[in-house]
């Protein structure tokens, strides 16, 4: 845009002018994101009805959770499907730290989100040698052993789960009994917070790098990235946010049993939404969340009540319909017909 | 973009919302209750069998049924001015964080005046704090996790028992049989290790201690194994005078082959429910099963006693095409006994009928449960929701505890 309104110098060379370019276009991203942001904040003040916002909570915080999952998985190009181990990691620390031992939910969040990202390079160092489906089955089981440990651990709750005590309403605490929009304003701010992050590793060695392992590992490892240390920081920097999103889900339901935190379906409902709206992009996450997330909630509630499974059709046909049409999401609708009009507006 | 797309799903579901806000007015003639079940996932059976228990419950309530049950005869409720119950379900897919939000939405929404539900224990533990938090009562049809009723919640009410009182029944009538001469001195706990497997086991091991029972084989062993033989090795060694399992249906079906395999006859077997009450085990292994006795809530022999069952059973069995069962049976008490304490509330004021469920006393005979009477201690649970035991023989089960509730006395040892 700048470049339209200045006289065009001959002379400088094109590498320095896409760099301006490009400058220009991160700015942009950033103003689009704040302003998308503080809209979003207003969203609670104009969607009274508790439901309704508890829909709007769980979209944000989908949108957060496959946002920490893209990027491992769309932006270093490991497929994982254990993130569900580092989601409950994330509650059972934070339960168990505020339960039994006082901690408030904010301290056992760093602390699982610090543990998770431990355990995710500790299982990063043999797992990271498998390469493809071999990586993503690896994860499988893994996520899987967690669960049966956390069935079989008395300390934790075992099968029992840890239940929440009633508490006053406090941010302290995060615990409201009745109120609904500090918790939508705490999981849109992990939102912003990953988004930022995330948005800080596009334009960084580390986000070259990573993306240059998820084109072709072996040619970046040939010209100097180092292929497994990138590997390990993407596994770390997603399984910390992965974890802190378990935490807060622990306290906003202040009630987690292994099944409600560490099944398998979390691994997924993590990986759709990006998958859905764009994987290896800053927005598909919430894209994808968006979609999927209220016509999940809301469909359930007014026809699953029948029995008839309608709704769960519904959501199949919806990923299949993508993955047939889209295959690269539904951003990539808008970024065609961008692509279209700039070629239109070319010559 | 994304502004407007998120505004516009905003939009959608505020304008979905107005939409039901202009549903044909809810007249004062109408009590809402919230009905929440999986009726979707691996246990949709359950919610669906459900839903046409409570169905039944809500027809005896509202039309006019000859039958001694509360509320069963006229329309309505009389103390509302025979204003009718409507139930609105919901589909919590066995998701602790579901039945929350569906609650919520039920409660918020629907104005329900009760909630009832919900199979799962874990379900029925973010529901009945969800209830708690807006004053509105639950009734606890079918969880029987012990934890759920020593949460201090003043909204929480359980008319069926819970597992404890289960395993209470199992000793007490093992001690009945002492006092009759039999010799009874070990027995062998069998358990799988999930919550109800280790739930159970604590509490036999627990009352066998204090009764006098030397526990001669405490195994657990891991949920749909491929193979218990060694583990039957271990109880044909142990040999106990009684076999105690706490199995679900694959796992039943497999000990009962493996122990025909290795040719080992437990003198008696006294099964914690579950996959030992299910119809496919009998179906299946039913014939070297003679004689085993089963925990359950309910029986249809009950019909002896209480001469509600075979109707009831009759009408529910035209809208599921089978009978009423353990769950179904609990499932349909529930409505029957909230209705009743509605009607006494004469409001839909949650703060009233919390105080009338509190006050609820139904004589066993105005139900079709083996119960002396339902009746709620300060915590919620009903203390004289006596369950039965029942034994296998030939190809029906037969009520032989407690004598109230027995049709024939038990045979034992079991002649397998």
């Amino acid at each position: 845009m700048t470049s339209t309104t200045l006289p065009a110098p001959a002379a400088v060379p094109a590498t320095a002018s896409a760099a301006r370019a490009f400058a220009a276009k991160r700015r942009r991203t950033l103003l689009v994101g704040l302003v998308v942001f503080a809209g979003m904040a207003a969203l609670p003040y104009l969607v009274r009805d508790v439901y309704l916002q508890n829909v709007l909570i769980l979209t944000v915080m989908y949108a957060a959770l496959s946002q920490s999952w893209n990027i491992l998985g769309g932006y270093c190009g490991q497929i994982s499907l254990g993130h569900a181990l580092y989601f409950g990691l994330g509650a059972y620390f934070t339960s168990v730290l505020f339960v039994t031992y006082g901690v408030v939910p904010w301290g056992g969040m760093l602390a699982g989100g610090l543990a998770s990202a431990g355990v995710a390079l500790l299982l990063g160092w043999p797992c990271f040698r498998l390469a493809g489906h071999y990586f993503s089955i690896a994860t499988i089981v893994i996520a899987e052993i967690g669960l049966l440990l956390v069935h079989n651990w008395d300390f934790v709750g075992g099968a029992m789960g840890i239940q929440w005590p009633f508490n006053p309403d406090s941010w302290w605490t995060l615990q409201f009994a009745r109120d609904k929009v500090p918790y939508f304003h705490f999981a849109l701010g992990l939102f912003v917070a990953v988004w930022f992050v995330t948005y800080l590793i596009e334009d960084s060695r580390w986000g070259y790098w990573w993306r240059a392992v998820k084109d072709d590992a072996q040619a970046a490892e040939s010209l100097g990235v180092e292929v497994f240390r990138s590997k390990m920081a993407a596994a770390a920097v997603s399984a910390f946010f992965t974890a802190i999103g378990g935490g807060f889900y622990a306290a906003y339901v202040s009630y987690i049993d292994p099944e409600s935190v560490m099944s398998f379906r979390f691994s997924l409902l993590f990986a759709l939404p990006a998958v859905l709206g764009g994987i290896g992009t800053l927005w598909g996450a919430l894209v994808g969340a968006a979609i999927l997330i209220p016509l999940t909630e809301i469909s359930r509630s007014y026809l699953g009540g029948t029995g008839s499974g309608l709704d769960l059709i519904l959501y199949g046909l919806l990923v299949m319909l993508v993955a047939l049409a889209r295959p690269e999401g539904v951003l990539s609708l808008f970024k065609r017909t961008r692509t279209a009009r700039n070629q239109e507006a070319a010559p | 973009m994304i502004r407007r797309r998120d505004l516009l799903v905003g939009g959608a579901g505020a304008l979905a919302l107005a939409g039901a806000g202009l549903r044909p007015a809810r007249a004062a003639d109408e009590v809402v209750v919230g009905v929440l079940y999986a009726m979707s996932g691996a246990s949709a059976q359950v919610g669906v069998d459900a839903r046409h228990a409570i169905e039944t419950a809500l027809d005896i309530v509202n039309a006019d049924h000859a039958l001694d049950l509360p509320l069963a005869k006229g329309t309505g409720l009389p103390g509302l001015g025979g204003a009718k119950i409507r139930l609105v379900f919901a589909d919590h897919q066995a998701d602790p964080q579901k039945g929350r939000a569906e609650a919520e939405r039920l409660i918020t929404q629907d104005k329900v005046a009760a909630l009832v539900g919900c199979y799962q224990s874990a379900v029925s533990n973010t529901v009945s704090a969800t209830a708690e938090r807006y004053g509105v009562p639950f009734v606890c049809a079918d969880s029987s996790s012990p934890s759920l009723h020593r949460r201090n919640l003043k909204f929480f009410f359980r008319p069926a028992a819970h597992d404890e009182m289960f395993s209470a029944a199992m000793f007490d009538f093992l001690d009945a049989q002492r006092a009759k001469g039999q010799t009874i001195g070990s027995v062998a706990l069998f358990f799988e290790d999930t919550i109800y497997g280790v739930d159970s086991a604590n509490v036999q091991r627990k009352l066998a201690g204090e009764r006098g029972y030397k526990v001669v084989a405490d195994i657990k062993y891991k949920t749909n194994s491929p193979s218990l033989t060694a583990e039957v090795q271990q109880l044909k060694t142990a040999n106990a005078d009684v076999l105690l399992p706490t199995s679900y249906t694959t796992d039943a079906i497999l000990l009962t082959k493996t122990m025909a395999e290795l040719g080992y006859k437990p003198k008696s077997m006294l099964a914690q429910a579950a996959g030992f009450a299910e119809k496919v085990t009998y179906d299946t292994v039913g014939d070297k099963l003679q004689g085993l006795i089963s925990r359950g809530s309910f029986s249809l022999d009950l019909a002896a006693k209480r001469p509600s069952v075979g109707a009831v059973n009759a009408l529910y069995k035209a809208r599921a095409a089978r009978d009423l069962n353990d769950n179904s049976s609990r499932q349909f008490m529930a409505l029957l006994v909230l209705a009743d304490a509605v009607n006494r509330a004469g409001s839909t004021d949650g703060q009233k009928i919390r105080a009338a469920l509190s006050a609820t006393d139904i004589p066993g005979a105005q139900t079709i449960m083996p119960w002396k009477r339902v009746a709620f201690g300060p915590d919620g649970q009903n203390t004289e929701a006596d369950p039965v035991l029942l034994q296998w023989v030939g190809d029906k089960f037969v009520t032989v505890f407690p004598d109230s509730a027995a049709v024939a006395p038990a045979l034992w040892p079991m002649k397998a």
